[in-house]
């Protein structure tokens, strides 16, 4: 317990930095501003940020990257309760009760309520990643090649179970992803793959580069797709600070979603996702009168959103813990850690303490900024959500080919990205999710390393992976969860999860 | 033998020359040269990415040059295929003095002798400039490896053929080629595991899944102070100053043995002479201003500041040098 206060207050110590300070406010507005701008998401924004935050050093640039994606979280909130779009795949569900309760004029208390579930479940869930964080960390030591080649492994097959949709499809995804990470000079023996003779695919393909393609480029296109309705509330916002009867009548739902989301937070795959909908069902199930429910109900705000927050920031337990990313947005994070040079994984904790506890502080601050923010400014976001998308393409777009260039100076890059945005497209068209691609792309790299290096290192003998007790520990559950994923009875079940979805 | 024999005389001969070019007052030659260039901003090409130690190296310096030439040097940081990439746009540029190059042992001694398609000669492509620098390698051990010393650490290599691992930045780098210089001069057998850079693989060997690594001294100089790592012996002829107390492995059992890194100015070939020679007085200039001395003493690197002869034959003596242990390190490719 002791060593929790002490972590955290390093973690604080560091956060607190006016450098960090600003930076961490500065990604939770325009995490906020791309949440409420329809058609832009975390995804494509941090994608997108990335080449800004190389010259950052990497505590202060993940910081910033976190701060953009909860911030992009509460955001689609605002959206999704203002104009019943959901910026972001968790704000589906708010949209039920919030944007009802907004053409009933309580804008601002669906507003309000919202961002104060939002910071409880933060609290809550920065204390449980703390909490959590420091009996892991043991684990580093005992980590070496094969069992981390074991945990990629583990970490592709959580996508693959948890993925929406196709199971095919899903795995079709990684293995080109795995497939789009060979491509380049060899690390053991200084070969070209895949490059086709072409000088620029010498070092591979640039992580940011695939990324923003595949996002941020694609998602444009996917908007000009459709032409834009929007039903933006024309009553009264309202006052923003809910009564004491609206608290009384939030809290349980707000407890019951942090806790919630939390949990499946931590499952990697898509688990926060989920937390939401499952969110939302228990207070619909146990809710006196179930009736009021879609028409307004605080209860189906306070829920969901604590849940969604909650989610949102307990999914980094994996990624920092055990350096699987449990979803795009941590992919990207992994990303943005190995460009800076830390090796995702158990280590982290360990060998860049101030990285790890300095983040989880700099999530709590973020969660008590996006409440300062919010409150005030959401007169500012519905100005905001006029602005006709035909406007902001351009912007975007050039903002991107601008980032993508600054990065190595290479125009084949910026014309890479146009590439990887058509594939995005298509992808999308074609109903395969562009996220376990980008997965399998990361973490791809990584167990082909891994693998070659425990087999080298064990002189070709694949035992290696069936000795060591904690590698074949994980391939057991690896095995089992793909075998449980694969089970008729089960499949079904897990469709139904996502059809709710 | 002979070979590591001529890298050492020619760094004395660069080191005098140095101080030579240094002396000569002002109004000489070089300094005549600088009434006409530069006229227009310098770039100077960093091969490799933003925050190493050859762009930390190359912006100390072009930011003093700046000042002594009176305009800007901007460094323009030109990543890729181990250097290569940016080197070879400086064999290509205009050879005007307007686009130079921050070259390494790796882009001037290693690199065209792996590649078997070369994109440019180290030699004929380039006027050299002056060597700013050069940066010890040092041989690593897990603290928890019985073997303290160079000549333990042989006999246990010797002991137990094939059984142990050294770890590197990455194939055919310099710290690479040390190892496999290491063992043929020792005549031992150790296996050698490529990472991505040196984080990694400090990670792995601070870990003990590795034993045994050749790192650059600036990288793991923190992990050796801290007793995470345990230094054996550093590989430069002299000492280093930032470790005293750490033997040369020429010194422990291994004598001949020497490589380093080194961070030398390159301009196309056929640069005017006068050119040349102001670039060569203001990047001497920039080294021997303290600030810059101070800086590259914290991360162990040595300053030089040579003439340009001195330079071309260091190149020479490099290549010369690290032929046989490339060929024989069976590192080339496409």
């Amino acid at each position: 317990m002791s060593d929790l206060v002490s972590n955290l207050g390093l973690g604080f110590s560091i956060a607190l930095s006016l450098q960090n300070l600003a930076l961490c406010f500065l990604g939770c507005l325009v995490g906020t501003l791309i949440g409420v701008l329809p058609g832009v998401g975390p995804i494509a924004t941090i994608a997108m940020l990335l080449p800004i935050t190389f010259g950052l050093d990497p505590v202060g640039a993940l910081i910033m990257l976190a701060g953009i994606y909860y911030g992009a979280q509460y955001g689609g909130s605002t959206t999704a309760i203002l104009v019943n779009i959901p910026g972001e795949a968790t704000s589906v569900i708010t949209t039920l009760d919030g944007h009802q309760m907004a053409r009933q004029g309580r804008a601002g208390i669906a507003l309000g309520i919202a961002a104060i579930g939002s910071f409880c479940a933060g609290t809550v869930a920065t204390m449980l990643i703390a909490a959590i964080g420091a009996p892991l960390t043991r684990l580093a030591l005992v980590f070496g090649p094969a069992e981390y080649f074991a945990l990629m492994v583990m970490g592709l097959v959580f996508a693959v179970v948890l993925a929406r949709g196709s199971i095919l499809k899903a795995v079709a995804m990684i293995l080109v992803g795995i497939l789009l990470a060979t491509v380049g000079t060899d690390l053991e023996t200084g070969q070209e793959r895949l490059t086709f003779g072409l000088a620029f695919l010498t070092d591979g393909i640039d992580f940011s580069v695939l990324a923003m393609g595949l996002f941020g480029i694609a998602e444009i296109l996917r908007n000009l797709d459709h032409t834009e309705t929007r039903d933006v509330v024309r009553q009264h916002i309202g006052r923003l600070l809910p009564g004491r009867a609206e608290l009384r009548q939030a809290a349980g739902p707000i407890l019951r979603g942090t806790a919630i989301g939390s949990t499946l937070g931590i499952l990697p795959g898509n688990g926060a996702v989920l937390g939401p909908f499952a969110a939302y069902t228990v207070e619909k199930r146990i809710a006196r009168d179930p009736s009021r429910f879609g028409r307004g109900a605080i209860e189906g705000v306070a829920g969901p959103e604590s849940a969604n927050n909650a989610g949102a920031q307990t999914s980094f337990i994996p990624l920092l813990t055990l350096g699987i990313p449990p979803n795009a947005v941590m992919a990207l994070m992994v990303g943005a850690m190995t460009i800076h040079g830390i090796v995702p994984g158990p280590g982290v904790m360990t060998k860049n303490p101030n990285l790890f506890w300095g983040m989880i502080a700099s999530m709590w601050l973020g969660n008590l900024m996006l409440l300062i923010i919010n409150l005030p400014l959401v007169g500012v976001w519905v100005r905001l959500l006029k602005v006709p998308y035909r406007l902001m393409f351009p912007a975007i777009l050039m903002f991107c080919a601008i980032g993508i260039y600054s990065i190595n100076a290479l125009p084949t890059d910026v014309m890479l990205i146009a590439l990887f945005g058509l594939i995005g497209y298509a992808l999308i068209k074609f109903g395969f999710e562009p996220a376990p691609l980008l997965l399998g792309f990361v973490l791809g790299k990584l167990m082909e390393e891994y693998l070659r290096r425990a087999l080298t290192l064990s002189r070709g003998d694949a035992m290696v992976f069936l000795e060591r007790p904690i590698c074949a520990g994980l391939f057991a559950i690896s095995i089992i969860m793909l075998v449980a994923a694969l089970t008729p009875s089960l499949r079904r079940s897990r469709d139904d999860v996502f059809s709710e979805a | 033998m002979m070979s590591s024999g001529m890298g050492r005389r020619a760094l004395l001969g660069l080191l005098l020359a140095g101080a030579g070019l240094a002396a000569l007052p002002p109004g000489s030659g070089a300094a005549r040269a600088q009434a006409n260039f530069p006229t227009r901003p310098i770039t100077l090409i960093v091969p490799f990415a933003a925050g190493g130690s050859t762009d930390v190296v190359g912006r100390l310096v072009a930011q003093k040059m700046s000042e002594s030439l009176g305009q800007q040097v901007v460094v323009e940081n030109v990543v890729g295929a181990g250097g290569n990439v940016g080197a070879t746009r400086v064999a290509k540029a205009d050879p005007d003095g307007y686009t130079i190059l921050m070259g390494t042992v790796a882009t001037h001694a290693l690199n065209p002798l792996i590649l078997k398609r070369k994109p440019y000669d180290p030699v004929a492509d380039f006027a050299p400039v002056s060597l700013l620098a050069v940066v010890p390698n040092v041989l690593v051990v897990n603290p928890n490896l019985p073997a303290k010393t160079v000549p333990e650490l042989i006999a246990m290599l010797k002991a137990e053929p094939g059984k142990y691992n050294y770890a590197s930045s990455g194939n055919a780098t310099p710290l690479h080629l040390s190892g496999e210089l290491f063992k043929s001069m020792a005549g031992v057998q150790m296996q050698h595991i490529p990472y991505r850079g040196s984080g990694p693989a400090l990670n792995d060997v601070v870990a003990g899944q590795v034993p045994i690594m050749f790192d650059n001294l600036p990288s793991s100089s923190e992990f050796i102070r801290a007793g995470s790592l345990r230094g054996v012996a550093v590989t430069t002829k002299e000492r280093a100053p930032s470790f005293p107390d750490m033997p040369t492995i020429a010194e422990a059992g291994l004598p001949g043995y020497e490589t380093y890194t080194w961070n030398a100015l390159f301009a196309p070939a056929k640069t005017p002479r006068p050119v040349i020679e102001a670039l060569n007085a203001a990047s001497v200039a920039a080294l021997k201003d303290p600030t810059v001395v101070e800086r590259m003493k914290a991360f162990s690197a040595t300053v030089v500041g040579s003439t340009p002869e001195a330079l071309a034959d260091h190149v020479k003596a490099e290549v010369a040098k690290w032929t046989p242990v490339v060929k024989e390190a069976g590192v080339q490719s496409e």
